[in-house]
């Protein structure tokens, strides 16, 4: 009860926030939300589950592209194409997850390469469907009950989804599957011996996270109102392994800080240095493995320690 | 005479030409501490990891609680009751001690990924985290509980090895040269604790080559050299046994 009082209370101070914003910072705040998301999914998928998959932005994409054809393309109501967005997401998640999880994890990173890539390139040979090299533009959330949700009613939609995505991770991370994916992580034959199936866990790790990346993308789709190949490139899926590093891989409150930390960086050192942030970035992960593998919030536990 | 829980009948496996077991007959029963023993390279190894379903069997069967379980993989040993130790420990290095146990309790789990889902699972993890402290008590690493397992001595990582298996509930356990490396304080200890879990009813199958520890300790004891069994029988017994004076002291005089 008292939890369910605290995560209402979040979600409504964090979705008050929108209503002080102008247009402009409104928008950035609902993508520093979204990548928020998106690197608590990823924490799970890479630090807590240990699986290398450069895959996690594609799927974002995928639920992005497929919630905008089957609500437009398709004419399916929106709760029908938000569930059978899910559904592409689990089906192509369960596609490369199975036949990779059989091999040694330097193929996951291999194949999810190739999956991040394949998908650009079926976004611009993809017709009128996928809207080619310019992607699909010009539409609008559909209205439920009459209503348009937009402006910070949005943005609060956005809250909603961070939110549903951390108690989702939170509850599995304290139960014997989240136990089950930290074992398998650290030592898959130990992990074995104490009767965890180890590729089914990596199967499920994969595809769950990968469908919480789908459901972030299907609700991204609306807040630029625009889907095209760009975004999606392989430059995100590398950003979002750096956040997480960043951050302090296997916590989500690391995934939290590595997210705004990085997304944030860019505001603060364009006028700084212009486009050169890249470089920073690039320290900084070096500096995360060599100096401080645990991350900054890695930081925070040792100064509390102490 | 009760059934035994476990039983290997013709156990066979050779790697290319080397027959690393050969014909293997012997069984374990409930409460049973049953000593595997052998010089170095005579096959135990090979034996624990065909039961635990880490190698497979050339030719052979091994029925537990009547089912045959060769060919299974580990994780469906280990869901069968099964549990077993590593003689070099391999703990969870990202986890606590406490979670370490409560991953060796994972096939003890009922709830299902929908039940955590919807936050139904709580009070079974509550359950299974009082079950695992009180583990922790048994082998005596009350105080660590929440400690990382990097903090933990050696001796202490081969304590927690054994709670780990403890958690999941075992009928028999599986004991990979238990004492190898401890001091002769924690050796004692580890006795009592593989005592106290026979006591308990669990049948306890003990790969060792160090026969101080072992001949006070087992029940029964089986002699393996070069894959084969050359005697079967009583602590006293093996201790008299000529086969076996030789094959230890035959091994020690080419080492």
């Amino acid at each position: 009860m008292i939890a369910l009082v605290r995560w209402v209370g979040t979600a409504i101070a964090l979705s008050a926030v929108a209503f002080f914003l102008g247009d402009y910072y409104n928008d950035v705040y609902r993508k520093l939300l979204l990548w928020v998301a998106l690197a608590l999914s990823y924490n799970f998928l890479f630090g807590i589950s240990g699986q290398v998959a450069f895959s996690h932005f594609a799927f974002y994409g995928i639920g992005a592209y497929s919630v905008v054809i089957l609500l437009f393309q398709a004419q399916l109501p929106l709760p029908v194409a938000i569930i059978l967005g899910v559904v592409v997401c689990v089906v192509v998640a369960l596609g490369v997850a199975i036949p990779s999880t059989r091999l040694e994890g330097f193929y996951l990173a291999l194949v999810t390469l190739a999956l991040a890539q394949l998908f650009i390139v079926v976004l611009n040979e993809g017709g009128t469907v996928t809207g080619g090299t310019g992607g699909l533009v010009d539409y609008r959330l559909p209205t439920i009950l009459g209503v348009r949700i937009a402006g910070p009613w949005y943005t609060a939609v956005i809250v909603v989804l961070v939110l549903v995505t951390l108690a989702v991770l939170w509850r599995l991370d304290r139960s014997w599957f989240g136990r089950a994916c930290r074992a398998v992580r650290d030592n898959p034959e130990a992990a074995s011996a104490m009767g965890v199936d180890v590729a089914r866990t990596k199967v499920i790790a994969f595809t769950l996270t990968s469908a919480l990346a789908g459901l972030a993308g299907m609700v991204y789709a609306f807040v630029d109102n625009t889907v095209s190949p760009p975004i999606f490139g392989l430059e995100n899926a590398f950003l979002l392994l750096f956040m997480v590093i960043v951050g302090g891989a296997g916590r989500h409150a690391g995934a939290i800080v590595g997210a705004v930390l990085l997304y944030l960086l860019p505001f603060v050192l364009s006028p700084l240095i212009g486009h050169h942030h890249a470089l920073v970035f690039g320290v900084l992960m070096v500096a995360a493995i060599l100096l401080q593998p645990r991350g900054i919030i890695g930081i925070y536990d040792r100064l509390r320690g102490s | 005479m009760k059934n035994p829980i476990l039983q290997v009948t013709g156990l066979t496996k050779r790697f290319g030409g080397l027959t690393a077991v050969a014909d293997l007959d012997f069984e374990v029963y409930e409460g049973e501490i049953l000593g595997l023993i052998g010089p170095n390279g005579a096959g135990k190894s090979t034996v624990f990891n065909l039961i635990a379903g880490a190698l497979a069997a050339t030719a052979g069967e091994v029925r537990f609680a009547g089912e045959p379980i060769l060919g299974l993989p580990p994780h469906a040993i280990a869901a069968r009751r099964i549990m077993r130790t590593f003689q070099h420990n391999r703990p969870f290095g990202g986890m606590p001690v406490i979670d370490n146990v409560l991953v060796g309790a994972h096939t003890r789990f009922a709830s299902g990924l929908w039940a955590v889902l919807a936050g139904k699972a709580r009070a079974e993890e509550e359950r299974q985290r009082h079950r695992a402290a009180e583990l922790i008590d048994f082998v005596g690493l009350g105080g660590e509980a929440r400690a990382e397992v990097d903090t933990l001595s050696f001796g202490q990582g081969r304590l927690l090895e054994i709670a780990r298996a403890l958690a999941g509930e075992p009928r028999l356990m599986l004991f990979d040269e238990p004492a190898a490396g401890l001091t002769p304080a924690e050796t004692a200890r580890i006795a009592d604790i593989i005592r106290g879990i026979a006591a308990r009813g669990i049948a306890v199958l003990l790969i060792e080559h160090d026969m101080r520890f072992l001949l006070p300790l087992a029940h029964r004891v089986v002699v393996l050299n070069f894959g084969a069994k050359i005697a079967e029988g009583a602590p006293e017994r093996i201790r008299s046994d000529p086969a076996v004076t030789s094959a230890y002291l035959g091994n020690a005089a080419a080492a």
